[in-house]
């Protein structure tokens, strides 16, 4: 009973604090929006002074590029944006969260971005910020097991159902990005928050929900199809996405400048290029609603704001502006399938006795389609879908969309950007979170030193002293720089002149680990494998650091799994 | 976020002046609604004896608010209610606030008006504590969101609609703003008012832009650009209007089908003249009308004791009785009856009535501010198109 309340106080306490806080987030950028005439409403005050408003939409992104550079650079410790890749890699390793100071200084930097108009989103941000407060309420201490990961979650679920006014979607997501399993333990919190989020942001405050539309319905039963076709385009839409970002952020690194001026550079461009594409400032909510019109674009124009939304997407988060990718994703999913139902209708039109339904269907599933294989997140985008739109055919839409799009994806190039931003970390999540887990742990944290060793020119009698002292029945041998050479045996020298040399009898080793051999790695390697222990030597130099004892290795595999399976499976 | 509109922004608290009031607030209360309250006011007060003076718009709408406000005030108080010629805007109060003399205890302002004047520091911050609580529902739930405000609270709702000519349309009935472009399904003349007002918030609504996001597609340039298309839709079917009172000519002339036009016009020409016209409430455009005192008056807490009694349900329901004009509370169009004097039910007429809110845009005031220009500027080019403009001149119109 005491349990129970302790979990749904956690959850209404971090839900509560991660709402407000995502409501301040927003708000403040909507004012920076406003201040910086990023927003069309401010900007339309300028309209019959071109100039001071063309200097403005320079300027703005530029500075707030400087100022994003400057904040990273002296407040973030890591140097670099933290997100949901951040977020995951805390809760599936067992390594700690970047420190609060960063946390906060990169929520800063992302609201000076998203503030002075960077294509960038806001949820990755909003998720960090989830994230930290999680991450603060774990410093309370409280007696729930696997305290971290659940505070986190909760953190999470309460930013992503107050940004998105969908509380089913901001659980979804953070079991289906975050947490990764769908134990009670965690499900119960976690709900509660999202909850909570909804309560503030929808009731206490009164937000008006993220996207309405109006729609009639799907006309006919074989544009499924083309929904499906849709979704394997909006595939490849999506891993052009990543791969660029990836690329881009290699290439960034490789660009010898100071790391504030980076971000500015990127300002600047995207200020020349709204000169002439408005549309490419911020996250775009007003283009994502001409998408959705019919006779908003002419197809070129489609064409032309998509590809200057994805290159400029990508130039801002390589160049070092601090933002989110699924805004920007949404925005060029939506412009996509507004193409595509473009075209589709053309098409229909040329063929004669075929009609499709509404564009808006079309741009509905491009946008789901293209955004929710960048973040790794079929279901949460299927239920955003259900949740903003309460429309039941538009989310069987929007579902076969994403599932054709995901299941391409995720052959070509993975789960998720983030997974495969933590996999260049070394944190390999694409074969699960077991392997992760014992693919980040590296033998060398089980091995002993205190095993007894053999050095070359020792005699046989001395050697067998030792490991009778010992109690031991092999030991390893060294040379006189401490490199190992291989195993001694106790039972092969039984019955060898007291005199002769140990390393006349010694075994060269099959099997030795070093420095870098995790412990999935080593599970792998001690198949078949007779003894006692394996010698971990330097990858360096080849010197012994010690040895890592078959039983230890087995027993460290054995509990790992079992805590992650326990995690999986605790009960409230 | 929505505003804590309780917050007094810094500075602005007047407690000289507020203090007094609250004292004797309560014990007023309980006694409005008898004679004997004004033998109740405190000998503290500098204005007992004075009138009250309101700064309203005159004709048929203050007649209904001397019959609904003016007179019970002064019945049950004793306080004379006089009035002072207004026809909008802030300069009257600009003036009067340079002046140094405030000729009025209250004003009635259109929500624009109220909330520029509440900017530049031309009016009382207004105590939402005034308000009275009614079926025992609080204040807050019971008024329209966004009525309590700084400077002002909302209490009526007017508003712009599109009226049709029943007797054309027997058959299927047009019925959302969609149809207004329509010229197939409900073909004939539109009566529109020429200027740019309404018909750019009405053409995207077509489109099925959401209401609350009108305005912001309207302030970039391919906002404008479509709802000009939806408008091309409508070219050699528009006669312009200018004078309120033309939409219902129109339509009962039969040179037009469909107009906009101001709910209240389009009642008197129902209810009073028996005019066939039915009306379209979808995509409505409201306005608000608010109380405000304004900055400087005398004899704040007595004006503050009319807006306490003139914003009671009763109240609000016996001037929406007399006029066209909705109630910003729930509890008062709960009460909302029949004519005083036509007898027909006003429910069918008033701009809150039923869901019709739920369908309606609210005029965005500081976006009109401050598209003026731009507005004004695209609308004169689209008239130089073949087949639209240009509008006639208020003379021409009456011939």
């Amino acid at each position: 009973m005491q349990r129970i309340a302790l979990l749904a106080a956690m959850g209404v306490g971090i839900g509560g604090v991660a709402s407000l806080c995502a409501i301040l987030f927003v708000d403040t950028v909507l004012w920076l929006n406003g201040a910086t005439l990023v927003s069309p409403r401010a900007r339309v005050s300028l309209e019959d002074r071109p100039w001071l408003l063309g200097a403005v939409t320079v300027l703005v992104p530029a500075l707030g590029g400087l100022l994003t550079g400057l904040v990273v650079r002296y407040l973030v410790v890591e140097r670099r944006s933290l997100g949901p890749a951040d977020t995951i890699h805390a809760v599936q390793s067992s390594e700690p969260l970047p420190s609060v100071r960063s946390g906060l200084g990169a929520t800063l930097a992302a609201i000076l971005s998203l503030g002075s108009g960077a294509s960038v989103g806001q949820y990755g941000p909003m998720v960090y910020l989830g994230t930290l407060i999680g991450g603060l309420a774990v410093r309370l201490d409280l007696p729930v097991r696997n305290l971290r990961a659940i505070a986190i979650g909760c953190g999470v679920a309460a930013a992503i159902s107050t940004a998105f006014n969908a509380p089913i979607a901001g659980l979804v997501f953070a079991h289906e990005v975050i947490l990764r399993h769908y134990a009670m333990q965690a499900f119960a919190p976690v709900t509660v928050a999202s909850a909570c989020g909804y309560v503030l942001a929808n009731v206490v405050f009164e937000r008006p929900p993220l996207f309405l539309v109006s729609f009639d319905g799907v006309a006919h039963g074989y544009e499924f199809a083309l929904f499906a076709i849709e979704g394997l385009l909006c595939a490849g839409v999506a891993i052009l996405f990543m791969r660029l970002l990836l690329r881009g952020a290699t290439l960034a690194a490789r660009t010898p400048w100071p790391a504030p001026l980076k971000p500015a550079f990127a300002g600047l461009v995207l200020g020349l290029v709204a000169l002439w594409i408005p549309d490419v400032l911020g996250i775009g909510r007003e283009t994502l609603r001409f998408a959705t019109i019919e006779e908003a674009f002419r197809l070129d124009e489609l064409m032309l704001i998509l590809v200057a939304k994805l290159a400029l997407t990508v130039l801002c988060l390589a160049y070092g502006f601090v933002g989110g990718v699924f805004s920007p994703s949404l925005l060029i999913g939506i412009l996509f399938g507004a193409l595509f139902g473009g075209l589709v209708g053309e098409l229909a039109t040329a063929l004669g006795p075929f009609a499709v339904s509404h564009v808006v269907v079309y741009a509905i599933c491009g946008m789901m389609a293209v955004a929710s294989p960048v973040i790794g997140a079929p279901l949460t985008t299927i239920i955003i879908v259900f949740e903003l739109t309460r429309h039941y055919d538009l989310t069987i839409a929007a579902m076969v969309a994403v599932v054709f799009s995901n299941l391409v994806a995720y052959r070509v190039f993975g789960r998720s950007l983030f997974d495969e931003q933590l996999a260049r970390r070394g944190f390999d999540l694409s074969a699960g979170r077991d392997e992760a887990l014992l693919g980040s742990l590296r033998v060398s944290s089980v091995m002993r030193t205190d095993l007894p060793t053999a050095c070359r020119g020792q005699t046989v009698a001395v050697v067998v002293r030792r490991l009778i002292e010992a109690q031991a029945s092999e030991c390893m041998l060294l040379d006189g720089r401490g490199v190992h050479l291989g195993t001694v045996r106790l039972g092969s020298l039984i019955d060898r002149p007291v005199d002769a040399l140990v390393e006349d009898y010694c075994y060269d080793d099959t099997l030795v680990f070093d420095d870098r051999t995790t412990l999935s790695e080593a599970m792998e390697l001690l198949r078949g494998f007779i003894g006692e222990a394996v010698a971990v030597v330097s990858s360096v130099d080849g010197t012994l650091l010690g040895a890592a004892p078959e039983s230890a290795i087995i027993e460290a595999y054995l509990d790992r799994v079992r805590q992650l399976r326990r995690e999986e499976n605790e009960a409230p | 976020m929505k505003r804590p509109d309780t917050a007094q922004r810094p500075g602005t608290a007047r407690p000289d002046r507020v203090m007094p009031f609250r004292r004797w607030f309560l014990p007023a209360l309980m006694s409005i609604a008898t004679p004997a309250f004004a033998d109740r006011l405190p000998a503290d007060g500098t204005d007992v004896g004075d009138d009250l003076v309101v700064l309203t718009w005159g004709g048929a709408y203050e007649a209904s608010q001397r019959a609904a406000y003016f007179a019970p005030f002064t019945r049950a108080t004793g306080i004379e209610v006089r009035t002072a010629r207004y026809d909008g805007g802030i300069d009257e109060l600009r003036r009067a606030r340079e002046e140094g003399a405030v000729p009025w205890n209250i004003v009635d302002l259109e929500a624009a008006d109220a909330r520029a004047a509440c900017r530049e520091g031309l009016l009382e911050p207004f105590d939402p504590a005034v308000l009275v609580e009614e079926d025992g529902v609080p204040v807050r739930d019971d008024f329209d969101a966004g009525s309590i405000r700084d400077c002002s609270v909302a209490q009526l709702v007017f508003s712009t609609v599109i009226g049709y000519d029943v007797r054309v349309f027997s058959g299927e009935k047009p019925r959302r703003v969609q149809d207004f472009f329509d010229l197939e399904r409900f073909p004939g003349k539109r009566g529109l008012r020429c200027a740019p007002v309404a018909l750019l918030e009405w053409a995207l609504l077509a489109y099925e832009v959401p209401r609350s996001q009108v305005y912001d597609l309207l302030s970039t340039p391919r906002g404008l650009d479509l709802a000009f298309r939806k408008l091309d839709a409508l070219r050699g079917h528009i006669v312009w209007w200018r004078g309120g009172d033309e939409p219902g000519e129109l339509l009962g002339s039969g040179e037009v089908v469909m107009s906009s036009g101001y709910n209240g016009r389009f009642f008197e020409a129902q209810a009073a003249a028996g005019a066939p016209i039915s009306l379209i409430w979808d995509g409505q455009l409201v306005d608000h009308a608010t109380w405000a005192i304004p900055r400087g008056a005398k004899a704040t807490g007595r004006a503050q004791a009319f807006i306490a009694f003139a914003t009671r349900a009763e109240r609000m329901a016996d001037q929406a009785m007399r006029i066209s004009y909705g109630p910003t509370r729930d509890s008062a169009r709960r009460r909302v009856g029949r004519h005083v004097e036509f007898g027909i039910d006003m429910n069918d007429h008033l701009p809150t009535s039923g869901e019709r809110m739920r369908r309606a845009v609210i005029r965005d005031s500081d976006w009109y501010a401050r598209t003026e220009t731009l507005r004004q500027r695209r609308f004169a080019e689209w008239l130089r198109a073949p087949g639209v403009g240009p509008c006639p001149d208020a003379r021409e119109r009456a011939r």
